[in-house]
């Protein structure tokens, strides 16, 4: 099986993320980078999915786009089983929307003729969870999203979907197919050394964005960013019990919306 | 292109949830004449509800392969009527469903879907959440094609004006060929309850040793049953034998993300701490006001959980009736 | 007046036919001895060179020669008795060198040593002193071995143990028979020639069994890596640690030869200890069973068919057994090893483990937690930031950044620097030292760290570093040189040992402790904590690692009268922590935390004092059955800060 994998390099979660002084991006320096948690999960799936089906043959591609620092995300995916990885290198991706992102994907695979498409849900920084479904719009493929595993059939594949509150859904599809991988389905692996040493004789081509011939103005627009309104801190509700109760289950009502 | 679609969801009962309501009520922020959308296999039942709440029109697509739902059938029926209607904006509720095919929806379009949308302002400029809710963003939607958001669950209030009469309920037939529809969904399911599997809960109560001992536990499991919640504990819980070891949260136990983690008598060591700081949402409750879980914690409540426990299950018991 | 004293005796003649006989059943023996002793030899050579070893300075091997070897002081400081009835053992060998030469080289009429010439009979009279004592000792040792039968020999009964003891009895009792006799009778030459025969049997059962020890240990011990539990770099692109057999090394290898079957490495094992698969000895002879059957060439995995992963991975490195080796085997180096094999190769599958790699790769710390955790713990206690120009940077590692205990262990420690006056910061952002992967032998996440933190000491300029954790310190002072130059480092117990005298006298009315509420508060403040007693628990880290014992109890003396446990210093029992085991969920069998707090419990204490922020926290958990009953638990930082003017000594317990 040919499976692309789709990843996208995202400030690191737990990192200190300060708006700039256009107020349109946040400040990178001093930032930590890690792949995107679901692009990972995407990953694992591509990676198991070769290893249970191990023909000859199957391959696992990894494509990105960004700037020059995204290379790290490649070596990991690398190092971690993919055998060869696209990079298209684009140094102004958040100025891209999603319809951009996968314009510039579509036309740096659509040669590629993968049997599947695995990309992750949405990304930690933007959280648009849309660049995977717009791809298969755009190469027209059936696709699928919140996939938590995925089997190989005689016809296709067997997907199992999350639904809303703990409902699950097995769909049937052909290949090729682009699916979006929620986090959490499988186990993520680690990177090892033997990984990393096999890795630096994987194939990484690097393509221009300007040279696929894929630019789009973007329609949403990022205009502006700034801090919100209610910052994480700890709400103390004081009062006797039943005073305190009372205003947890407003809360709970209201803002974390579990009643 | 003038109008405003605002296309709901019903559920497998037929009736129509909260968020739609809301979806409704945020698309008066855009100003233009609303008409509030229903798909489906047969959606007469809903139709009439909305007809009887929405502020206007109401177009019932139904089409036999519109159920199961499919991305492919319902990408193709909402193509063929937003042609048909020529909307500014098409407004969706942000559910899983519409994640799955507005955004094809909306690349048929060469667009992007404007998601998650927390607030509407003049212009219109859209707020969404990004870096995991650490920052808000504001986007404008540029170019000439619709512009399609959705709306997140819980941003927006319901607060529609009553209709003066009952709206029109349109039908609308879309033309959608079995050899379109390329994914076969199954039934839905839920996950066998064989082990206890914390990690996909949704609403969990954690016990610690502030419990003090085995005889005390039933406050909590009521608390959990009114909350629809699953009970876990810390480790010295579990190592008295006092709930089974799946049920334990923390370094040696299992690692748990739930909307929400209600923390009765846990002092948030770190081996617990790092099996639960991923929760959404953290209730404290304990006796200590310095408790380590008061500094991860969203809502905290110092006293004794013998008393403000039972004080919750009742006040949550209250609000769902 | 000279006392009539036997003389030794010996046949004065042989004839042809016995010289022949002796020349063939030597040169048969010497053979079979041959052939064995070359082959595991020829398997030692050929087995891959040891990277970084380096023979010099040689004064240390010689000394640790002299010592462990002539002197037998491991064998017998650690098991006394038994210890001792080896010595004699082996001294008896020492001294019957002239004698066995003597012995063969007499058939042939070319003896050196007359038995009436003053030197003969002055050589013969100290051998027979160790005659009778080996005599006694083997007796002795045979004795323990198959009637008294302690369980660190296995369950199998060692018959060939048996019979070499047999053996060398019959050596010893055969040449003190021959004291007295005449030397031209039959019986003399009867017990010449069983003397003769247990000696070439002897001789080519030793390549056979593990009393290879004899040709061998003296070059193990001589050969040692040099410093304790030392891990050797990985050598090349192409070694992922000890995966089959083509990366054992020589000295993997001599040792694995080397091993007695004592078993003390068991003995002291917290893992052998409490139930678990993982037995020391049997990881040593699961390697000479390797070699043995396969070879130094094989590429069949280490882990599998002799030796399990699941065991391998048990290790808390806590280096009990490889400090009790009187043979001078290094088992934490080759258990890290093991673990290197199976994890840089992506072979060991572990959802604990594979969470704490993934949590290292993207993050700064072990635990999983955000950075500004770490920064809002700075922030709430004012710790003053290092800025290149105070003399100690406080390293506060995982724990000390991120645990709510190892937070009070540093909040008291930096209560007690700032009362000094010592000036310290603490740098702005930390990242995992290491130690942890380190242990588990993930080399490529182990390089990551290592080599971002030296860089950012090295921006920092930092030159000294003062620490709660032994972990910490082992990891930045010894593993990081592997990729640069790390910092002085030292424990905060031999910080706060050096200001002790400072810290004696109370300068407040005593305001913990139990019973306290009890006290009246006129009291007038009371001097000494009385008869409270406090114990002392000897982390793995700072005990057997660094050889530090004696500062930790300077300070924790000053909460009262030092009491030991049964296993105190470099016996001190593991508190199951180390070697990533904090990090890997629930351990099989019994807790080894449980088993060592029942101990330090048991001594009676009022408090146990602890110098490591890991053994405090297994600890903590294992005391909290017991509720207000348990001992009081106390890093010597808050002890030595409990006597300082008042502020809040954090004294909360829970």
């Amino acid at each position: 099986m040919k499976i692309i994998v789709a990843i996208k390099q995202v400030p690191d979660r737990d990192s200190q993320v300060r708006v700039d002084a256009s107020g349109k991006w946040i400040v990178d320096t001093d930032l930590q980078y890690a792949m995107n948690e679901s692009d990972a999960h995407a990953l694992e799936e591509a990676l198991q999915l070769k290893e249970k089906t191990a023909e000859a043959g199957g391959e696992v591609i990894v494509v990105t786009a960004g700037a020059e620092s995204a290379g790290t995300v490649i070596r990991e995916a690398l190092a971690k089983g993919a055998d060869r990885a696209i990079h298209i290198l684009a140094d102004d991706l958040p100025s891209r929307d999603s319809f951009g992102v996968a314009s510039l994907l579509a036309a740096a695979v659509k040669d590629e003729k993968p049997d599947l498409i695995l990309a992750g849900l949405q990304s930690e920084d933007l959280g648009n969870g849309q660049t995977g479904v717009i791809l298969a719009e755009l190469l027209g493929l059936p696709h699928a999203t919140l996939i938590l595993n995925v089997e190989k059939t005689d016809i296709g594949l067997r997907v199992k979907r999350e639904l809303e509150e703990g409902w699950f859904q097995n769909i049937e599809l052909p290949t090729p197919a682009l699916l979006t991988i929620q986090s959490g389905g499988n186990k993520l692996r680690y990177a090892t050394l033997m990984g990393i040493k096999r890795a630096k004789t994987k194939e990484v081509r690097q393509v221009a964005a300007a040279s696929l011939g894929a630019d789009v103005p973007a329609v949403a627009v990022l205009e502006q960013i700034t801090l919100p309104k209610k910052q994480k801190s700890t709400q103390m509700l004081s009062g006797s019990p039943k005073e305190a109760a009372a205003a947890l289950v407003e809360k709970l009502r209201l803002e974390v919306h579990v009643l | 292109m003038s109008g405003i679609l605002v296309i709901l969801q019903q559920r497998s009962d037929n009736k129509i949830a909260r968020i739609n309501w809301e979806a409704l009520t945020a698309t008066q922020r855009l100003g233009g004449d609303v008409t509030a959308v229903i798909l489906g296999a047969d959606v007469q039942t809903a139709a009439a509800e909305i007809a009887a709440k929405a502020p206007s029109k109401v177009i019932a697509v139904e089409h036999p392969l519109l159920n199961p739902y499919t991305a492919d059938g319902f990408v193709a029926a909402l193509h063929q009527l937003i042609e048909s209607e020529n909307p500014t904006h098409i407004v969706f509720p942000h559910t899983y469903q519409v994640r799955d095919y507005a955004p094809a929806l909306a690349a048929r379009f060469k667009q992007v879907l404007i998601s998650d949308v927390t607030a509407i302002a003049e212009g219109p400029v859209f707020t969404r959440s990004i870096m995991q809710g650490r920052l808000s963003a504001n986007y404008r939607h540029a170019g000439s094609g619709p512009c399609f958001l959705s709306v997140q669950a819980g941003a927006f209030p319901v607060d529609l004006p009553a209709p003066a009469a009952a709206a029109t309920v349109t039908p609308f037939a879309p033309t959608i060929d079995a050899a379109q529809i390329r994914t076969k969904p199954g039934e839905p399911y839920r996950a066998t309850t064989q082990a206890v599997d914390l990690s996909s809960a949704q609403l969990i109560v954690g016990v610690g040793r502030g419990i003090k001992s085995q005889e005390n536990l039933p406050i909590v499991e009521e608390l959990a049953a009114a909350l629809g919640a699953e009970l876990a504990a810390s480790r010295p819980i579990c190592d008295n034998g006092w709930l089974p070891m799946e049920r334990q949260v923390g370094s040696s136990g299992q690692t748990v993300a739930p909307k929400l983690y209600i923390a009765a008598g846990i002092s948030g060591a770190i081996q617990h701490l790092v099996g639960m700081k991923g929760s959404q949402c953290i209730v404290a409750i304990n006796k200590d006001p310095d408790a380590p879980i008061f500094e991860v914690a969203d809502y905290g409540i110092v006293g004794d959980l013998m008393e403000v426990v039972p004080a919750i299950t009742a006040a949550v018991k209250a609000a769902k009736q | 007046m000279t006392v009539f004293l036997p003389t030794f005796a010996e046949p004065q003649r042989f004839s042809l036919v016995e010289k022949l006989l002796f020349a063939a059943m030597a040169v048969a023996s010497a053979i079979i001895f041959g052939r064995r002793f070359g082959a595991v030899l020829s398997k030692i050579l050929k087995s891959k060179k040891e990277p970084a070893f380096h023979l010099f300075p040689i004064g240390p091997r010689i000394r640790d020669f002299f010592l462990e070897v002539l002197c037998q002081t491991k064998v017998i400081r650690q098991r006394p008795l038994p210890g001792l009835a080896h010595a004699f053992v082996f001294w008896a060998f020492l001294a019957f060198a002239l004698v066995t030469l003597n012995h063969c080289a007499s058939v042939f009429g070319l003896g050196f040593l007359d038995p009436a010439g003053f030197i003969g009979r002055f050589y013969f009279y100290i051998a027979a002193v160790f005659a009778v004592a080996c005599a006694v000792g083997i007796f002795g040792l045979f004795v323990r071995r198959f009637l008294v039968r302690p369980k660190w020999f296995g369950q199998h009964l060692s018959w060939e143990s048996g019979f070499i003891a047999l053996l060398i009895f019959v050596l010893m009792a055969t040449y003190l028979a021959s004291f007295g006799i005449s030397g031209t009778g039959t019986s003399i030459r009867l017990l010449w020639w069983i003397h003769t025969l247990a000696l070439l049997t002897f001789l080519p059962i030793v390549p056979y069994t593990k009393h290879l020890h004899l040709l061998l240990s003296p070059v193990t011990v001589f050969l040692s890596r040099g410093g304790f539990s030392q891990i050797p770099p990985l050598a090349g692109d192409e070694d992922f640690g000890l995966v089959a057999g083509t990366d054992l090394t020589q000295i993997v290898s001599l040792q694995a030869y080397s091993c007695v079957e004592c078993g003390r490495c068991t003995e002291h094992c917290p893992a052998a200890n409490t139930g678990k698969l993982l037995n020391p000895k049997e990881i040593i002879l699961g390697l000479r069973d390797y070699l043995n059957d396969l070879g130094p060439q094989s590429d069949q995995p280490l882990l599998g068919k002799y030796n399990s992963q699941e065991a391998a991975f048990q290790c808390t490195t806590c280096g009990a057994c490889e400090f009790q080796c009187p043979v001078g085997i290094e088992h934490v180096p080759i258990l890290v090893g093991l673990r290197r094999g199976a994890v840089n190769t992506g072979e060991w599958q572990n959802d604990h483990g594979a969470k704490l790699f993934l949590n290292l790769e993207r993050g700064s710390n072990a635990l999983g937690i955000s950075p500004t955790e770490r920064d809002k713990f700075i922030e709430k206690q004012q710790l003053p930031l290092f800025d290149g120009t105070q003399e100690y940077c406080l390293w506060l590692g995982c724990m000390g950044g991120y645990d709510p205990k190892g937070r009070e262990i540093v909040a008291d420690f930096a209560r007690v620097m700032n009362h000094l006056g010592t000036s310290y910061g603490v740098l702005r952002k930390e990242k995992c030292t290491g130690d942890p992967v380190r242990r588990l032998g993930n080399d490529l996440l182990f390089q990551q760290l290592a080599e971002e933190n030296l860089k950012a000491i090295a921006q920092n300029k930092v030159k000294k570093i003062v620490t709660i954790c032994p972990h910490c310190v082992r990891t930045i002072q010894e593993d990081w040189k592997e990729y640069g130059t790390p910092p002085e480092i030292e424990h905060h117990s031999e910080f706060l040992a050096r200001f002790a005298d400072k810290l004696r006298v109370p300068q407040v009315p005593r305001t913990w402790g139990p019973g306290i509420e009890d006290t009246p508060l006129t009291q007038s403040p009371t001097p000494e904590p009385g008869n409270d007693k406090v114990v002392f628990h000897d982390p793995c880290y700072l005990g057997r690692y660094r050889n530090v014992y004696e500062e930790p109890r300077t300070v924790a003396a000053l909460a009262g009268n030092l009491v030991e446990p049964e296993r105190n210093h470099e016996r001190s029992f593991c508190c199951g922590a180390g070697g990533g085991l904090a990090f890997l969920g629930e351990e099989t069998g019994e807790r080894v935390s449980n088993v060592r707090a029942a101990e330090l419990v048991a001594t009676g204490a009022q408090t146990i004092a602890t110098a490591c922020p890991f053994c405090n926290s297994m600890f903590r958990d294992s005391l909290a059955p017991q509720g207000d009953a348990a001992p009081q638990l106390l890093d010597i930082a808050q002890i030595a800060a409990r006597n300082l003017p008042p502020a809040n000594s954090g004294a909360n317990n829970h």
